[in-house]
């Protein structure tokens, strides 16, 4: 095995280094949960998770905001995703997590 | 001596009288053309700024344009001054292009200042982004937001970092972790702190080398390479994920610290060490 493969698989196999980061949340509207990102997947994804979960859990501050439009508890399911849309460790707990949640999709 | 004063203020008047309309519309010529031209190279300059044009390329654009309308300007002046204005012409335009062949042939021996607008620099103790170079001095913005004039003979004569030249930096981590933590997995945490962030490059790989064995603490050196523009920010977010991945990992760093023993009766003697009392070595010797 050369050594350029077997840098290859561990890059493969061990810590995968993500693309980038998004703040996945959902809205609350007439017909149901609406699902958006930020930044929207149009645009380039964060490239610091420290930035996608402080600017999440500023969006959770909307949310119990008075914010009309996307404050009174409008703004549910808030967490970071990876350029994957794959859920992201919180890193300063190393656990998932999902600020204000809501499993009721009506 | 009054009447050579009488004298000269009666040819100083002659000539007003003959010449006088035409300094006074060579003089207005001038003003108004100097303003003229100057509006006119700060709309082009704009102009080609929101077209995309780099600010040095349109700085240059606008510089020759700039030196081209003043020859203009001269010549028409000296036109209406009764100057022979032909001649003029082709002595500065003459003089222009000997300049410029003149730059062209001795810049590579010119001293040059090593960077341009809008590249970070530091100098001496000042760190910040270049905005704009003359002849005399740089004008530089610090990250705290002061303009900074600094004289171009102090930046040739001091020590300069352009942090533009090349495209990446390594981020140095040094830990300070105690003796009775686990030191492999203290290197494996740290290396994948690292990995996981997206802004560190793979090539060259991220590293952690055990720098120092200090009399409290080991020292654990993270080495890992990240584009310029993004390094302050990715060092800053590095430090915050170890600090709270070892946390999690019970990883405990070490503080500066010192063992003080205190004894209470009398002056204290430390009696060596039974091992080293016993030389068997020389003992053989004497066998």
């Amino acid at each position: 095995m050369k050594v350029a493969e077997a840098l290859k698989a561990i890059d493969r196999g061990w810590v995968k280094k993500p693309g980038g980061f998004r703040v996945h949340f959902q809205l609350k509207t007439d017909q149901g949960l609406e699902t958006d990102h930020l930044p929207g997947t149009d645009q380039n994804p964060f490239d610091s998770d420290v930035v996608a979960w402080r600017t999440a859990w500023k969006l959770y501050q909307v949310s119990l905001s008075d914010d009309k439009q996307y404050g009174q508890g409008k703004m549910v399911n808030i967490y970071v995703v990876d350029d994957q849309g794959k859920p992201v460790k919180y890193y300063a707990n190393g656990k998932y997590q999902v600020y204000n949640p809501c499993k009721d999709q009506t | 001596m009054k009447e050579t004063l009488l004298e000269k203020i009666d040819r100083i008047s002659l000539v007003m009288t003959n010449y006088s309309s035409d300094l006074i519309i060579g003089l207005v010529m001038l003003i108004s053309g100097v303003l003229a031209v100057k509006y006119l190279v700060r709309g082009i300059r704009l102009a080609l700024e929101r077209s995309g044009l780099s600010p040095q390329k349109s700085e240059m654009t606008c510089n020759i344009l700039m030196i081209v309308l003043y020859i203009f300007l001269f010549v028409a002046t000296a036109g209406v001054l009764g100057f022979n204005s032909r001649n003029l012409f082709r002595f500065l335009v003459i003089a222009t292009l000997l300049i410029v062949v003149m730059v062209m042939l001795f810049k590579p021996y010119l001293p040059s200042l090593p960077f341009k607008p809008g590249q970070t620099i530091k100098t001496g103790s000042l760190l910040g982004k270049v905005e704009a170079t003359t002849f005399l001095n740089t004008r530089m913005r610090t990250f705290d937001g002061k303009t900074v004039w600094i004289p171009n003979s102090k930046i040739l004569n001091d020590y300069l970092i352009n942090y533009h030249i090349t495209p990446s930096r390594r981020i140095h981590l040094d830990l300070r972790i105690r003796y009775d933590q686990d030191l492999m997995k203290a290197k494996r945490v740290l290396e994948e702190v690292m990995i996981l962030d997206p802004r560190v490059l793979t090539k060259p790989r991220p590293v952690v080398y055990l720098t120092h064995l200090r009399e409290d603490c080991i020292i654990l050196g993270g080495r890992c390479w990240v584009n310029n523009l993004k390094y302050w920010t990715t060092r800053c977010d590095l430090l915050e994920k170890i600090k709270l991945r070892f946390d999690q990992e019970k990883i405990a760093f070490a503080l500066p610290q010192r063992y003080v023993y205190m004894h209470s009766e009398g002056p204290y003697f430390p009696e060596p060490d039974a091992q080293y009392l016993e030389r068997p070595d020389d003992a053989d010797e004497t066998e």
